[in-house]
């Protein structure tokens, strides 16, 4: 089974949550999430590290799909499939 | 087909500006449970039921939180419930025209009520 690779994938909605106090990225995401189609992918783009814990939960909880984070420069790249 | 039962949870917010930390955190704490699809009622009783006067809930900041008019907003928005105590505006002469217009004045009944049905219920 190949490795998914976060780097290539393409968005069909970005919400930046940069800036944004707790729990702002979750309401961010839940937002966000409304704007992409069932099967499709949305990124959040988050620099509260608690927000590395709280997405996949987030996700769990409301049934989508995370799929993984990726580190930049002082922010991290979050992914989520709607699944619903 | 199974339906998918809506879960709840009720805040207690006893606190107002003089503790603008407890004031904002049961706010924190709901509108995390909103972003989560959980129904949430915020609770205001003693001095916390100033967190619903206009004039007042705009001047409170909490340090590493957002400040309070913002989360309350979001709160409403994201379709969260402000119960306020009726004896708690009254013991305060806080008149019902100088809530936010999302809070709903309540006796206890209402809020026993909303208790007995939900899931979780925190205390600030």
């Amino acid at each position: 089974m190949s490795e998914l690779n976060l780097t290539e994938i393409t968005p069909q909605n970005t919400v930046d949550a940069r800036g944004s106090a707790c729990p702002g990225p979750l309401l961010e995401a839940k937002k966000g999430i409304g704007k992409v189609p069932v099967g499709g992918t949305l990124e959040i783009i988050s620099n509260d590290p608690g927000t590395k814990n709280d997405i996949p939960v987030w996700a769990k909880k409301v049934g989508h799909e995370f799929l993984g984070v990726l580190a930049e420069d002082g922010y991290d790249r979050l992914f989520v499939v709607r699944k619903k | 087909m199974s339906e998918e039962k809506t879960e709840k949870m009720v805040v207690f917010a006893t606190h107002g500006g003089e503790d603008p930390e407890r004031a904002s955190l049961p706010f924190v704490m709901g509108n995390a449970a909103l972003a989560m699809d959980v129904e949430v009622t915020v609770v205001l009783q003693g001095t916390g039921v100033s967190l619903a006067k206009q004039g007042c809930y705009e001047h409170v900041f909490a340090s590493g939180l957002d400040p309070l008019k913002k989360l309350v907003d979001t709160f409403v928005e994201f379709g969260g419930r402000i119960f306020v105590c009726i004896p708690c505006i009254q013991e305060r002469k806080i008149s019902e025209d100088m809530l936010v217009p999302s809070a709903e004045p309540v006796k206890a009944g209402r809020v026993v009520e909303a208790v007995l049905e939900a899931d979780a219920v925190l205390n600030y």
